[in-house]
C-alpha cells in the first residue's frame, strides 16, 4: 500500500525549511538513440510546494518526470522517491467502456465487489480529492475532455501520492477548468504533496507555482522563485535563440473579399481564418468534413503520425502521394533534417516529418489550405517555419484555414477567427472583435 | 536496392534455418540428419528429373504467392487464394473449349470475381475479409465437390472427376509447361506494378496506413477493392494454369492447399513480388525433396508443411530480435 509519510500533514507549504525532499534527482541522463532527452540533471522535489517544470517541447520534461515515476529506465544517475509517485499523463489513460467508478475501481487491488460498493467508494475518493465530478456511474467514453482529465486527476489523488506530477493538464482544459484545476494543486500542495506542474505556457506557470525549473535540451538551465521572474525572462532562458519577428506578409488581400462557404466556414482567398476552441470540441470532425469536401485542397492533419506521415515509406515516396516529384530540392528548400530523400520518414524527428507534409499539401498551390494543429508538439524554429509557410501561401492568393487550440498563433497569424463550441461555430470576428469574446465563447458562456 | 538485400539476407537466412532444423528433428526418427538433408537435396534438385518436378510445384506456388503478396501490401488480409484457386481452375475448365487464352482469362475473372464477393461484404456490411475469404474457400471447395459429382463429371461416370480439358498449356521441356514463364512474368508485371506506377505507391501507402493515405488524397475503398481483384485474378490464374498444364482435370482435392501455402511463399519473400520467385523456388523444392523422403527414407511428405511452418517461424523469430535490437539503442 502507500508509503505515505504522516509527517506531511504537519508541514508549513510555505517554508522550505521544514518542508521534506520526496523525489531527488543526481546526475540523471536518457538517451534515446543519439538524441539525449535528458543531460546530467541533479533537481529535488519537495513536499507542500508546486514546482513548474517548463520548457519546449522536446525538452526533457517528461521524460525527466517518467524516470521519476518508474514509467522509464535511467541510462546513469541515481533517483530517490519518499512516498508514491503519481504521473498524471497528458494523453487520457481511462478505459471509455468503464464507468467513472470503474475507472477508479481499476487501481485497486483485486477483490469482489457490487456495481453498487464500486459507485459508493467511488463518491468517497471524489469526494476526498475535493473535485466536482457528478454522477459516477457514467461511462468515461461519453464525459468531455475536461471532466476526463478531472477524472485523472481524482485517480491520482485518490492513491494519496506524496509526489504528483501533472504533464501539460492544462492543455485541454477551458480558462474556468484550468482555474479550478489550480485551486486543487494548490490545496493538495497545502496538505503537504509535492507538486510538479509540467508545462510551457508561461503565465499559468507564473501564477500557480512556488518555484520554477527550466529545461533546455535536457539540461536544467534555470531556477528560480516564480515571485521572482516574469515571463519574458523565462521564455528567454527556454528558448536558446529567441524567435525572429515574423515578416510582415507580401500581398496581403490579394484576392479577397466574396468567398465560399463550406461546411458553415467560408474560404477568402488570400485570408487566413482561424478556429479556435478546447480541444474535442468538433475540431476533428470538422477537419475531417472538409477534407472529403475539398479533395484536392491542401490538408495537414492534426495527428501527423497516424494521419500525416507514412511511417514505412521514404520521403520521396511520401511526397509523391500528392504528385510532388522534386524530393531532393524539396528538402533543401524546407531545409529537412535528413540524409536523403530515401530516408524512411519515420526517422525523422516530428518537426521535419511536418515539414514534410508541408511540402507535399502546399507544393502544388492549392487555392485552399486547411491545416489542423500545425504546430503542435514542434519547437519554437520548427513552428515558425510552419507559420511563414501558412502566411506565403496566404500571401500568394490561397484561402486558409487554421484549426488551433493555441490562442497566440491564432491571433498572431490570422486575419479572422471563429469559436467550435461543442461542433457550433460561433460568428465570424476580427481579432480586435474577438480578443475580448473568445475566453468566454471557448468556455460556452456566450 | 540496399533493403532489398537486407530482405533477401533474412529470407535465405530463415530459409537455411529453417531446413537444418527439418534435419535435426529427423534425428529423432533414428535418421541422421546429413542423410536426410542428403535426400531432400538431391530429390529436389539432385536431377534433371527432381528439378523438373521443383519448378512444376514452384509455378502455382509463385502465383498464389504473389497473389497473397498483392492484397497484403495493399492492408488486405486475403486469406482466400484456395477458393480463388479453385473456382479459376472451374472457369478455366469451362472456357477452354475457346482455347487456352480463353481459358486463362476466364480464370482471372472467376479469380477477380471471387475475391471480389468478400470487397463486397466489407465494404457493403464491413465483413473482415479475413473471415469472408476463409469461408468463401469452403464454399469454393464444395463448389467444385459438387461439380465434380454432378455437372461436370466424366462420361464414363466412373471417379468423381472431370473429363480432361480440351487444351493444353504447351510443354517446353521435359514436364515443364508454358505456365512457368507466365508465372515469372506475373511477378515481374506485379513488381513494375507496386514498385514503379503512381497507383503502386498508392496501393503500398494504402497497406502502410490507410488513415494517413485518405489524408492524401488516395480512395482507399477504391484501393482496397483494386488490390484484392488483382489479387483473386492472380490466384484463379494459378488454377487455371494447374488445370492446363498439371492435371488437365478436376477433382475434389484439386487444390491441395496451394493457397495456403501461397501465404507462407508471400511471407518468406515479405512481400517483394521478385522475391517471391525465388521463395517460390524453396517451396517448390521443399515439396519436391519431402516426396522423395517418403518414398526412400519412409517419413511421410507432411514434412514438407513442417518445412513451411518453420520457415514462417523462424522468420518472425527474426523480427523479433531485430525489433528487440532496435528499441535497445
Amino acid at each position: 500500500m502507500t508509503r505515505n509519510n504522516p509527517q506531511f500533514s504537519i508541514l508549513n507549504p510555505q517554508s522550505n525549511i521544514l518542508s521534506t525532499m520526496t523525489v531527488a534527482f543526481a546526475h540523471i541522463s536518457r538517451s534515446f538513440g543519439t538524441n539525449r532527452a535528458v543531460d546530467d540533471v541533479t533537481l529535488d522535489v519537495r513536499g507542500g510546494e508546486i514546482l513548474a517544470l517548463v520548457g519546449e517541447n522536446g525538452a526533457g520534461k517528461t521524460t525527466l518526470m517518467s524516470i521519476a515515476a518508474g514509467e522509464l529506465a535511467r541510462d546513469s544517475g541515481e533517483v530517490r522517491a519518499e512516498g508514491r509517485v503519481e504521473l498524471v499523463h497528458q494523453h487520457f489513460m481511462l478505459v471509455n467502456e468503464f464507468t467513472i467508478a470503474e475507472n477508479l475501481a481499476l487501481t485497486r487491488r483485486f477483490r469482489f465487489a457490487t456495481r453498487r460498493a464500486l459507485e459508493r467508494e467511488a463518491l468517497a475518493t471524489v469526494a476526498a480529492a475535493g473535485i466536482e465530478l457528478g454522477d459516477v456511474s457514467r461511462r468515461v467514453g461519453d464525459l468531455s475532455v475536461g471532466e476526463k482529465s478531472k477524472l485523472e486527476l481524482i485517480k491520482a489523488i485518490g492513491r494519496q501520492p506524496a509526489t504528483l506530477i501533472l504533464d501539460e493538464p492544462t492543455s485541454v482544459l477551458t480558462p474556468r477548468e484550468a482555474d479550478e484545476l489550480f485551486a486543487v494543486m494548490r490545496r493538495v500542495a497545502a496538505a503537504g504533496t509535492a507538486v510538479v506542474f509540467i508545462s510551457h505556457k508561461l503565465p499559468e506557470v507564473l501564477a500557480v507555482a512556488d518555484r520554477i525549473v527550466v529545461m533546455r535540451a535536457g539540461k536544467i538551465v534555470a531556477e528560480t522563485r516564480a515571485s521572482e521572474t516574469t515571463a519574458s525572462a523565462l521564455a528567454d532562458v527556454m528558448v536558446e535563440r529567441r524567435a525572429p519577428r515574423p515578416a510582415s506578409r507580401i500581398g496581403h488581400g490579394h484576392e479577397a473579399g466574396g468567398g465560399t462557404t463550406i461546411e458553415g466556414v467560408t474560404f477568402e482567398g488570400g485570408q487566413i481564418l482561424a478556429i479556435v476552441g478546447v480541444a474535442g470540441n468538433g475540431q476533428s470532425q470538422l477537419a475531417a468534413r472538409l477534407r472529403a469536401r475539398l479533395p484536392s485542397a491542401g490538408h495537414i492533419p492534426e495527428d501527423r503520425t497516424r494521419d500525416g506521415i507514412i511511417a514505412e515509406m521514404s520521403i520521396a515516396e511520401n511526397l509523391a502521394l500528392r504528385g510532388v516529384r522534386n524530393a531532393r530540392e524539396i528538402i533543401t528548400r524546407y531545409s529537412i533534417r535528413a540524409q536523403d530523400e530515401q530516408q524512411k520518414a519515420g526517422d525523422l524527428s516530428g518537426g521535419n516529418q511536418q515539414k514534410v507534409i508541408l511540402a507535399r499539401e502546399l507544393d502544388r498551390r492549392p487555392h485552399v489550405i486547411v491545416a489542423a494543429e500545425p504546430t503542435r508538439g514542434l519547437d519554437i524554429e520548427a513552428a515558425r517555419f510552419v507559420h511563414e509557410q501558412l502566411r506565403d501561401a496566404a500571401g500568394n492568393g490561397a484561402a486558409v484555414l487554421l484549426i488551433t487550440s493555441d490562442l497566440d498563433e491564432a491571433f498572431s497569424l490570422s486575419d479572422a477567427i471563429q469559436v467550435i463550441y461543442r461542433g457550433q461555430l460561433s460568428a465570424r470576428m476580427t481579432r480586435d472583435e474577438a480578443a475580448g469574446r473568445v475566453a468566454n465563447l471557448m468556455a460556452g458562456v456566450a | 536496392m540496399r533493403r532489398l538485400a537486407v530482405t533477401l539476407g533474412r529470407a535465405f537466412a530463415a530459409a537455411a534455418v529453417a531446413v537444418l532444423l527439418l534435419a535435426l528433428s529427423g534425428a529423432a526418427f533414428g535418421h541422421s540428419p546429413a542423410e536426410l538433408l542428403g535426400i531432400l537435396v538431391s530429390g529436389s534438385v539432385g536431377s534433371r528429373f527432381a528439378l523438373e518436378g521443383t519448378l512444376l510445384k514452384s509455378v502455382p506456388l509463385l502465383l498464389t504467392g504473389l497473389s497473397v503478396a498483392v492484397a497484403f501490401r495493399a492492408g488486405v488480409w486475403n486469406i482466400g487464394a484456395e477458393g480463388q484457386f479453385i473456382v479459376g481452375a472451374l472457369a478455366g475448365l469451362l472456357a477452354s473449349r475457346w482455347g487456352v487464352a480463353a481459358a486463362l482469362i476466364a480464370s482471372m475473372l472467376a479469380g477477380a470475381a471471387w475475391a471480389s464477393l468478400a470487397t463486397a461484404m466489407r465494404l457493403l456490411r464491413n465483413a473482415p475479409e479475413v473471415l469472408t475469404t476463409i469461408l468463401l474457400n469452403f464454399t469454393a471447395i464444395h463448389l467444385l465437390g459438387w461439380s465434380v459429382n454432378g455437372p461436370l463429371r466424366e462420361s464414363i461416370a466412373q471417379y468423381p472427376q472431370s473429363d480432361p480439358a480440351g487444351v493444353a498449356l504447351p510443354v517446353l521441356a521435359g514436364q515443364v509447361h508454358a505456365g512457368l514463364p507466365i508465372a515469372v512474368l506475373a511477378a515481374i508485371a506485379l513488381w513494375v506494378l507496386i514498385h514503379r506506377t503512381r497507383e503502386g505507391l498508392r496501393l503500398r501507402a494504402t497497406g502502410f496506413s490507410p488513415n494517413a493515405a485518405e489524408w492524401a488524397g488516395i480512395n482507399v475503398r477504391a484501393q482496397l477493392a483494386r488490390a484484392m481483384a488483382i489479387s483473386g485474378a492472380v490466384a484463379g490464374l494459378a488454377g487455371g494454369i494447374e488445370l492446363l498444364g498439371v492435371t488437365h482435370r478436376l477433382f475434389e482435392r484439386f487444390a491441395s492447399g496451394y493457397g495456403y501455402s501461397g501465404i507462407a511463399v508471400a511471407l518468406l519473400a515479405q512481400l517483394h513480388p521478385l522475391a517471391t520467385v525465388l521463395s517460390a523456388l524453396f517451396f517448390g523444392a521443399l515439396v519436391t525433396g519431402a516426396g522423395e523422403l517418403q518414398r526412400t527414407a519412409n517419413i511421410s511428405a507432411a514434412v514438407a508443411t513442417l518445412g513451411q511452418a518453420l520457415v514462417i517461424l523462424t522468420l518472425i523469430g527474426f523480427e523479433h530480435v531485430r525489433r528487440n535490437r532496435q528499441s535497445n539503442r
